[in-house]
């Protein structure tokens, strides 16, 4: 049991901030499952266009393991699968049917959980496609093959811009996350942590059996998974550890409990561009028109799947990502303005965390995609350093990778690294730099590597 | 006519652009492009937001925070030559003497530092760095009203040639720019500059001792009495502060430049640990040449700390130069050590080195070249301490 207190880093007040309320959102047509957002994952197709499929039926698998499968869903006709570049799978697009089926498994009950054997809880994860919903540190990717993992990790607390409210997320799912985290326990000899906001009010994680539980408070990234162990139980060499979403858990409980798969998902739609910014009822893979239908408020704008700090650019045709449960819309910038570089600035024109302009850092500000400045050369003037709460330096780090010295990355501690945590720093970088890119690429060529 | 002006760059745009005419000038045309209206460039990699600092807005704030400087060395260089020349003109007709002395030099350091710069961003196909600005006007404020500008030229060139861009520019440079400038001057025509002789634009042949070479030259006695009885100018602790004394431009007027380091350190453009390690150092330093003095005929061992610290240009220096964050360490630990070094350090060349009175330029210049030292042990101090826990 800890309780991290994080001192560096910066919860960015943008405007757009969702109500705390819950609401249904309009049943969609389509919903896709993009196998190239799985990183390092090599797809073989299960079925193929025309096929029925319900939610929860294998539709690809990873090359090297058929026990890595991809569920499908949605329940209805395999619409199309799109190709992409060199034969790659980009986007498998399924039609819904009006009234949708699941795959149906075995389901226990919830005291009968905890007496299963590992080897029984590795079956139903087979068998209901649930290892997508894990992901392995180092490297922040799904386990392409089972080592089990020195401990289980869980970020009850969202702290990225404009995310979902993890606390109003698992309200009355009591059963269903307890449930996930007796499986997942099973399928780690250490621990299984639980981190979560002081402030948290509903049980479902406060009364948690079978988990060590720790708070954390300060900005973000105090949310991000990487910062959690970070403080908990550092990644050391040849150390794997395993990481899932609140969310996820919860859905993992509930196909224990209904042996059904859940596809559904707490969503914030959120942002600057956004009429009515709030909580709702999404769905994994879900169309962007049926999320932000009826609900813009700006001509020219970006739809992003996920936070403005790490998520994709999307269109109104796409489908929101596998992992991502916030939609964030903002609008695009095309301003120039005179002088811009010599004026005071206010509240409705700057936000900086340096204190360059009058009156910056308003609550809830206006963002736009404007990058505010063209890229130079690095001018260390503690940007990054200030807002990234770990023991690493950014700064050699950075040329570490950037020289491409494995050896050196390795001592500055990459491993432990992921480029969502260093989000921040290419966000307050006054030479625009693209930190956290860089600290991907490091992370790539080191897996390469190894 | 803002949009009249947008217009007519939107015009040439395709010219400066790729396959256009003037395609080698671009840099050229993206830096006043990008000066007259910020840029509407989006993020694309990334997050999608950013923050509103950019390169521009820190170095025109450094910039901006050197112009009460320049108003103020105006007025002193107007007062110095009145004094000299026995003359009574009030503040604005001083400011106005002043302005004219040095607005030449002003012009001669950015032309000649502009043409390097562009002639450079074109060669080398990079954009012009804004980092140029600072350096420009830095350079002026170090040098004596009365330096031919010819030297100002050929210094300038120096520091922005040898002391940047041959290691490809902002942000790779290992000396600060603007003191390589001066240093060059400073070894290549001492008498105009090496700080033993005052620097007034008065009368020919006027010159008198700077406040650092009185107790230099006079061994075996109190360098404050020796101050406090010194004819010629007034080299009192309180006129030493306020800067009615003759000097470089920009570096007689203590209030102002702790003015421009709180307002620095405030608006996180410089690291004040920079500043608080090079004052601990320069005072733990001047207290220990304190304790020797007794056993030394060395009149300079006698100054005490908190006169050290207003004499010469010691605070312009650790404010203005050491703090340049591309030459000083990068890491804050480091920040305290290099700003130790550049304070101990000071006070060693001015009390020990007899050929210098002043040693800050040299004292910051030689902490520039230990800053990627300092920094390598700071980093392997935080290595070490991992791959403890990674042998575990």
């Amino acid at each position: 049991m800890a309780d991290i207190n994080i001192k560096k880093g910066h919860d960015i007040q943008i405007s757009g901030k969702p109500e705390l309320l819950v609401y249904p959102l309009q049943k969609s047509k389509t919903v896709a499952i993009k196998p190239s957002e799985f990183r390092g994952i090599k797809p073989k197709l299960l079925v193929k266009e025309g096929d029925e499929v319900k939610i929860g039926t294998p539709i690809f698998y990873h090359k090297s393991n058929p026990d890595l499968k991809f569920p499908s869903v949605g329940c209805g006709v395999v619409e199309k699968i799109q190709i992409g570049p060199r034969r790659s799978i980009e986007k498998i697009i399924i039609k819904l049917s009006d009234k949708e089926n699941c795959e149906n498994f075995k389901s226990y009950r919830l005291h009968e959980i905890n007496t299963l054997s590992r080897e029984d809880i590795v079956e139903s994860f087979i068998a209901g496609c649930l290892f997508p919903f894990i992901r392995q540190r180092p490297f922040n990717k799904i386990p392409t093959k089972i080592e089990f993992p020195r401990d289980i990790f869980i970020s009850g607390i969202n702290t990225a811009p404009l995310s979902v409210d993890l606390d109003l997320a698992l309200q009355r799912k009591q059963s269903q996350f307890q449930a996930g985290i007796f499986a997942l326990n099973k399928l780690t000899d250490g621990n299984v942590h639980i981190t979560y906001s002081e402030d948290t009010v509903s049980d479902t994680m406060l009364e948690t059996k079978g988990a060590v539980h720790h708070t954390i408070s300060g900005p973000h990234p105090a949310g991000n998974i990487g910062i959690q162990i970070h403080h908990i139980a550092p990644l050391n060499l040849k150390d794997i550890v395993w990481t899932l979403n609140a969310q996820d858990v919860v859905r993992i409980g509930t196909f224990f409990l209904t042996g059904e798969l859940d596809v559904s998902n707490i969503t914030t739609v959120v942002g600057p561009s956004i009429k009515k910014p709030a909580h709702y009822i999404s769905r994994i893979g879900n169309e962007m028109t049926s999320i932000v239908h009826d609900n813009l408020q700006d001509e020219n704008f970006r739809l992003i799947s996920g936070d403005v700090l790490t998520g994709n650019t999307s269109s109104m045709e796409g489908h929101s990502n596998f992992y991502d449960t916030t939609i964030t819309v903002i609008p695009e910038n095309d301003e120039r303005e005179f002088l811009g570089m010599l004026r005071p600035g206010s509240s409705t024109t700057r936000y900086s965390l340096t204190r360059a302009f009058f009156g910056s850092k308003s609550n809830g500000f206006d963002f736009s995609t404007s990058k505010n400045g063209s890229e130079r050369y690095v001018v260390p003037i503690n940007a990054w350093e200030d807002v990234l709460p770990m023991d690493i330096m950014p700064n050699p780090l950075y040329r570490a990778i950037l020289v491409e010295d494995i050896e050196e990355m390795e001592q500055l501690g990459i491993i432990e690294c992921d480029d969502e945590d260093f989000a921040l720093c290419s966000f307050a970088c006054p030479s625009k730099i693209d930190v956290g890119g860089t600290i991907r690429q490091g992370l790539d060529l080191m897996e390469k590597e190894s | 006519m803002l949009k009249f002006i947008k217009n007519n760059l939107d015009k040439v745009r395709d010219q400066f652009e790729e396959g256009g005419k003037f395609q080698r000038f671009y840099p050229l045309f993206e830096a006043t492009d990008t000066i007259l209206f910020s840029t509407d460039e989006k993020t694309n990699s990334g997050p999608h937001i950013r923050d509103s600092i950019d390169t521009k807005r820190v170095m025109i704030l450094v910039v901006l925070t050197l112009i009460p400087l320049y108003i103020f060395g105006s007025i002193n260089i107007g007062y110095q030559n009145a004094v000299s020349s026995n003359l009574e003109r009030g503040i604005f007709g001083n400011f106005l003497f002043g302005l004219f002395q040095i607005l030449p030099i002003i012009a001669v350091t950015f032309a000649s530092g502009a043409f390097w710069e562009i002639l450079f961003a074109i060669a080398r196909k990079h954009t012009i760095s804004e980092g140029f600005l600072v350096t420009c006007a830095l350079i002026p404020l170090t040098l004596p009203p009365a330096i031919p500008l010819w030297q100002v030229a050929i210094a300038t060139s120096f520091g922005i040639v040898i002391g940047k861009e041959i290691f490809g520019g902002v942000g790779m440079n290992i000396f600060n720019p603007a003191l390589m400038a001066r240093v060059f001057i400073f070894f290549t025509y001492p008498s105009n500059i090496s700080g033993d002789k005052v620097w007034v634009a008065g009368p020919d042949g006027y010159s008198g001792a700077t406040a650092l070479s009185v107790p230099a030259s006079q061994p075996g006695e109190n360098a404050v009495s020796l101050l406090t009885e010194f004819a010629q100018f007034d080299f009192s602790w309180m006129n030493m502060f306020w800067g009615w004394i003759p000097g470089s431009i920009g570096e007689s007027n203590k209030l102002l430049i702790i003015l421009g380091a709180i307002f620095l350190s405030y608006i996180k453009i410089i690291n004040w640990r920079v500043i608080v390690g090079a004052v601990l150092g320069l005072v733990g330093t001047a207290l220990i040449t304190n304790f020797f003095s007794p056993y030394s005929s060395n009149s300079m061992f006698t100054i005490p700390p908190h006169y050290h610290l207003v004499m010469g240009s010691f605070l312009f220096g650790i404010v203005f130069m050491a703090t340049e964050p591309v030459t000083g360490c990068h890491t804050d630990k480091g920040r305290w050590y290099y700003g130790l070094i550049v304070g101990s350090l000071t006070v060693i060349i001015r009390s020990i080195n007899p050929a210098y009175p002043e040693g800050v330029m040299l004292s910051i210049l030689f902490a520039n070249a230990f800053a990627g030292l300092i920094d390598w042990f700071v980093v392997q101090s935080n290595i070490k301490k991992r791959m403890a826990r990674y042998a575990q």
